[in-house]
């Protein structure tokens, strides 16, 4: 039975071509749409260390004058002052690892003279970095505690940077040098794959840093700290000049310009959140931390939930599409209903003959599937075209300053979007046939047959 | 083999009820050629209707083959439909599309046969009619005739308890309309219980027995009473 069911919904589907071509573009439209879509939603949802994002937190402490804003939860919220980093690190707590980093800039030179010095930006971090964001190594190590405590000049580049200055060799124990400092490479990153760069709480696309500098070399030398940052009381002023004021000068400032993480086991939380809060007061019995003791631990799930649910873009495109597709399946109802009822003849005849109201429902879901299958295939094959538009869209409004690499991964089809498109895509179209295939098994035996 | 005991039917729309059959008390035994006969809206087509296991009705009883069909699932009648009842209709209605063989191929496919069994049945029936020669023709292919050939081709094809025949030769020629007529009788002389309805008194005749339907009435005429209200008429 079913093989004859197959046969005859194959029959049908070839018997009026044009119709079954229109109710598969209907669907395929729609849903190559709705996949664009929930794809690019999908890819920029992804959490960057899926494996332990919930266990990995941005720490914010709000120190700042009793006068300032009320501040909403993740909105532009403080980051942390070079001080409280200090003494945060000081605090043992086994199976705890903190880090914490900013973003420095200078001019990169190598002795190869046919490469040009370069203005380049730098992560400046600690130690901890490495074991806690876990980015692969090609070559050599990141730097121990050991290391940073000496202040020693090392540094970490990006495979993409050991690719440009030095041809894709392994540069460890090569140098490199920022502005006037030599820094000896002791470690080669391998590309490193970050749905989004959260370690700077940026949550942008754009791609991680190519050099990583210990925080104390970089303290030591008065590296400069990149880009704006917020100050209070006393120090408001040193916002608008941080550029060319000295580190020295910050590093006692009420001005937070460190990002600071911690990697929390879910049971030392409690704890954890405890040793803050002391600090806190502590703090505060000297004078600072005047407000109200706020403070967020908030992991990377939760941020990346907030930053995903604020893109007003994917929201709105969103919506937008479903609706599409809803109303490409509104048409399939018509179309298919059109293309049903021209058979109520042929039904009504071999409903006489003996088939069963199941049998006839059997042939016509079958004839959907297919279509819902075929639907589905080509709707995968749009929404690739889609995707890659999408991506054309980004690179050209970013006037082409990012690398087709780095945005890729958020236009990229995978397996779980192509099984959803492909379910999605079938169980509708079943959705989108009840009507018309509840109308044709409900025509009466022989009613279509009176004799003309 | 076929017996209803006070069979109604009604018709209801929002604005008439029509009495299509009324009170139908009936019995045909197993062998027998009956022809029914009447005027037009009469309701001799819901009478085959209703022997065929087509329509529902609200009152009495039908007893097929020694069991009642009144009240059965639609997925039973179907069965039924499909299993003991071969149907002829005035227009063929064969599937256009499809070659003769597959035509005839429809109810046996429900049956859930053997392809085997199949081909033997749809090689014999169209044997039977004499269009072995044309199975893989289309319907469109062939005469009027020869398309209601097909059509009591598979009417036959699943050895039924008897075949329901609405108006048969309606659409035909005389001289084809004969040849069908001929094809039915002989199908008939091998055992077949035949019930046909028709207008073509010559035909009517040529039954055993003729039931007559005024106004969803039916009054039952052994043949030989028959004859003499036909002639008479
Ligand atoms: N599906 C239906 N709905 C309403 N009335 C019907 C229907 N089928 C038949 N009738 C009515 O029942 C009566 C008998 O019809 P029918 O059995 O087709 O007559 P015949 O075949 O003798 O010409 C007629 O009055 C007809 O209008
Ligand atoms: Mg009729």
């Amino acid at each position: 039975m079913f093989s004859y069911n197959f046969h005859l919904a194959l029959k049908s589907l070839k018997e009026r071509p044009a119709l079954t071509l229109l109710t598969i573009l209907a669907i395929a439209t729609g849903l190559g749409l709705y996949t664009t879509v929930k794809t690019m939603s999908y890819q920029s949802g992804q959490v960057p260390l899926a494996h332990k994002s919930k266990n990995v937190f941005l720490l914010q402490m709000d120190n700042r004058e009793v006068t300032a804003d009320a501040v909403e939860h993740q909105a532009r919220m403080v980051d942390t002052t070079y001080k409280d980093t200090l003494n945060l690190m000081q605090m043992e707590m086994p199976g705890v690892k903190q880090t914490f980093n900013w973003s420095t800039y200078g001019i990169l030179n190598v002795e190869d003279e046919n490469i040009n010095p370069l203005r380049t930006f730098a992560a400046v971090t600690n130690s901890a970095f490495f074991t806690m964001f876990e980015p692969p190594f090609l070559h050599g190590n990141g730097w121990d505690k050991a290391t940073e405590e000496s202040g020693e000049a090392v540094i970490v580049i990006s495979k993409l940077m050991n690719d440009k200055l030095f041809g894709g060799r392994n540069s460890v124990g090569e140098s490199v040098r920022i502005n006037t400092h030599v820094l000896k490479i002791i470690g080669v990153l391998d590309t490193w794959h970050l749905t989004h760069k959260f370690y700077d709480r940026s949550f942008s696309r754009a791609r991680p840093d190519n050099f990583f500098i210990p925080y104390s070399f970089a303290m030591q030398n008065g590296l400069p700290r990149r880009a704006g940052f917020d100050c209070w009381a006393a120090n408001a002023d040193i916002a608008r000049s941080f550029r060319t004021e000295n580190t020295e000068r910050l590093i006692n400032s009420e001005c937070a310009w460190v990002t600071f993480w911690a990697e929390v086991p879910e049971e030392k939380f409690a704890d954890y959140r405890q040793q803050i809060i002391s600090y806190m007061e502590s703090e505060r019995a000297l004078g600072r931390f005047p407000r109200e003791l706020v403070m967020y631990l908030t992991n990377l799930n939760d941020q990346l939930a907030y930053v995903h649910g604020r893109n007003q873009f994917l929201n709105t495109f969103s919506v937008l599409a479903t609706l599409f597709f809803a109303v490409c399946l509104l048409n399939a109802v018509g179309i298919l209903l059109a293309k049903f009822m021209r058979r109520k003849k042929e039904v009504s005849l071999r409903r006489a003959l003996g088939a069963k109201k199941k049998t006839i429902i059997m042939q016509h879901l079958l004839e959907v599937i297919i279509i819902g299958f075929l639907g589905g295939v080509l709707g995968i094959v749009i929404s690739y075209f889609g995707l890659q538009g999408m991506m054309s869209i980004r690179l050209y409004s970013s006037d082409y300053t990012v690398r087709v690499e780095d945005v890729l991964p958020y236009f990229q089809l995978n397996w779980t979007m192509i099984g959803h498109a492909f379910l999605t895509g079938i169980i509708c179209t079943i959705v989108a046939s009840i009507y018309p295939i509840w109308r044709l098994c409900n025509v009466p035996p022989a009613s279509q047959l009176k004799s003309q | 083999m076929l017996r209803m005991e006070n069979v109604s039917k009604i018709y209801r729309t929002d604005l008439v009820e029509t009495h299509a059959l009324r009170k139908v008390d009936l019995h045909i035994k197993s062998g027998e050629f009956v022809s029914v006969t009447g005027p037009s809206g009469s309701g001799k087509t819901t009478f085959l209707n209703l022997a065929g296991a087509l329509e529902t009705f609200e009152e009495g009883d039908y007893f097929l083959d020694g069991h009642n069909v009144k009240g059965l699932s639609d997925d039973k009648l179907s069965e039924i439909r499909n299993q003991k009842i071969g149907f002829i209709f005035q227009s063929f209605n064969l599937l256009p599309d499809l070659p003769l063989f597959d035509n005839v191929d429809v109810p046996l496919r429900y049956r859930g046969m053997s392809a085997k069994e199949r081909k033997e049945r749809i090689e014999h029936a169209l044997e039977t009619v004499g269009l072995a020669s044309r199975m893989q023709h289309l319907p469109t292919q062939l005469s009027g005739g020869q398309q209601q050939r097909v059509a009591i081709a598979r009417a036959i094809a699943g050895d039924p308890l008897f075949l329901l025949a609405d108006e048969p030769t309606g659409n035909l020629d005389s001289l084809m309309a004969q040849q069908v007529m001929e094809l039915l009788e002989d199908i008939n002389s091998k055992g077949t219980t035949i019930i046909m309805v028709t207008h073509d008194d010559q035909l009517a005749r040529r039954a055993h027995r003729n039931i007559q339907i005024f106004d969803g009435q039916v009054s039952d005429i052994e043949k030989s009473v028959a004859d003499d209200v036909i002639r008479s008429a």
